[in-house]
């Protein structure tokens, strides 16, 4: 009965709608979009009434919101968060520095695509995003998880290899764990 | 404090005849010294003359002379001077005498003059690396390294759109407004 396949249709949609509506971010404030997470939780634009709150840990969340740019010694400490959530989950890359660098597009320690990297669900742009945008960032969010379509997860997993070398092109001394989730 | 000033001139000159020292106004006082003394000359400030306290070191890359300078900044609680103390060191072979034996704290420039320079500090305790972490290129912070050629072989880089317009050049064609002057080196 479990096995039928129109009953883990069923299933899928239940659980798709559960998580849509309880998205507990985990805000790794890397750089200057850090500060727009605090309006963007209190009372004016309250993102709770999303269902959308700040998790402790990493094991505890479902969204990793990267707040800018990202040096190549942050990414490590990412990727390491990353592999520690569990699922589901899923990436926000958050204002221009993750998207194509942004004003740190001629740094010489600062990452410019994010998506080579981590697979990142839903992108906000501007430099910085405000409150508004963040919270229609999230909307997206929640729209790609009740399609089923937030997938970017599944898409690490089946392409490990590919987003290993390029990890592994900016980190040359790797020291990691594998986590076998 | 122009006694001030006089009299420390004066007195260093007399202890190191070849140091070469220019005025600036106001509470700073300017010495350029050879690198042989200069352990020396920040050991006898700091004893015998009161410089207690080191601000900071820094270091500037002199790339059309080829020569990295050096400066020490020290300040005296007592007279309220600040005394700037410049060495030059060859950019081919730069090597410094380690001063953290005076100075404790000077280790954490040394190791980022370092880094950041390439100076090598002769019996220098510290780990090889401090900011950087698994850096391959050259020091990054010396003039002839180019961050931007060295960032688009590194990273990935994500080309712009096709349809992309000029921003500056769009408002000016749709309000029909003349470009500034200071403006027109911006604009594509």
């Amino acid at each position: 009965m479990i096995n039928d396949k129109n009953t883990q249709k069923l299933v899928d949609v239940i659980q798709n709608w559960a998580r849509k509506h309880s998205i507990w971010v985990l805000a790794y404030g890397t750089g200057c979009g850090a500060i727009e997470i605090p309006p963007t939780m209190t009372s004016r634009y309250d993102a709770e009434r999303l269902g959308v709150r700040g998790a402790a840990t990493p094991r505890q969340a479902d969204v990793l919101l990267i707040t800018g740019y990202l040096t190549t010694k942050t990414l490590k400490r990412v990727i390491r968060v990353y592999e520690q959530m569990q699922d589901p989950k899923y990436v926000i890359g958050f204002g221009s520095c993750t998207i194509n660098g942004g004003m740190y597009y001629d740094s010489y320690n600062t990452i410019k695509v994010l998506d080579k990297y981590l697979p990142v669900d839903v992108y906000i742009n501007g430099c910085m995003p405000r409150p508004e945008a963040v919270l229609a960032g999230f909307g997206k969010l929640q729209e790609l998880i009740a399609a089923g379509k937030a997938d970017g997860a599944k898409k690490y997993k089946e392409n490990l290899d590919w987003y290993r070398e390029n990890q592994k092109r900016i980190i040359p001394n790797w020291v990691m764990p594998d986590y076998n989730w | 404090m122009q006694e001030l000033k006089q009299k420390l001139t004066a007195n260093i000159k007399a202890a190191y005849p070849e140091i070469k020292e220019k005025d600036y106004p106001g509470n700073r006082l300017d010495f350029t010294v050879d690198k042989q003394y200069l352990v020396s000359i920040l050991t006898y400030l700091k004893e015998s003359l009161g410089y207690i306290h080191l601000s900071h070191i820094a270091c500037v890359d002199w790339l059309e002379e080829g020569e990295f300078e050096v400066i020490f900044i020290l300040w005296s609680p007592e007279e309220k001077l600040k005394v700037f103390l410049r060495v030059r060191v060859d950019r081919e072979n730069p090597v410094m005498p380690n001063v953290d034996m005076i100075w404790r704290q000077a280790n954490t420039y040394e190791r980022e003059m370092r880094e950041m320079f390439g100076i090598q500090f002769e019996g220098l305790e510290a780990p090889e690396e401090f900011v950087l972490e698994d850096w391959q290129g050259p020091p990054p912070m010396r003039r002839d390294f180019d961050t931007e050629s060295y960032a688009n072989e590194t990273f990935f880089h994500r080309p712009g759109r096709e349809d992309a317009l000029d921003v500056r050049e769009e408002i000016i064609k749709r309000s029909r407004e003349e470009i500034p002057d200071f403006a027109k080196k911006y604009s594509r």
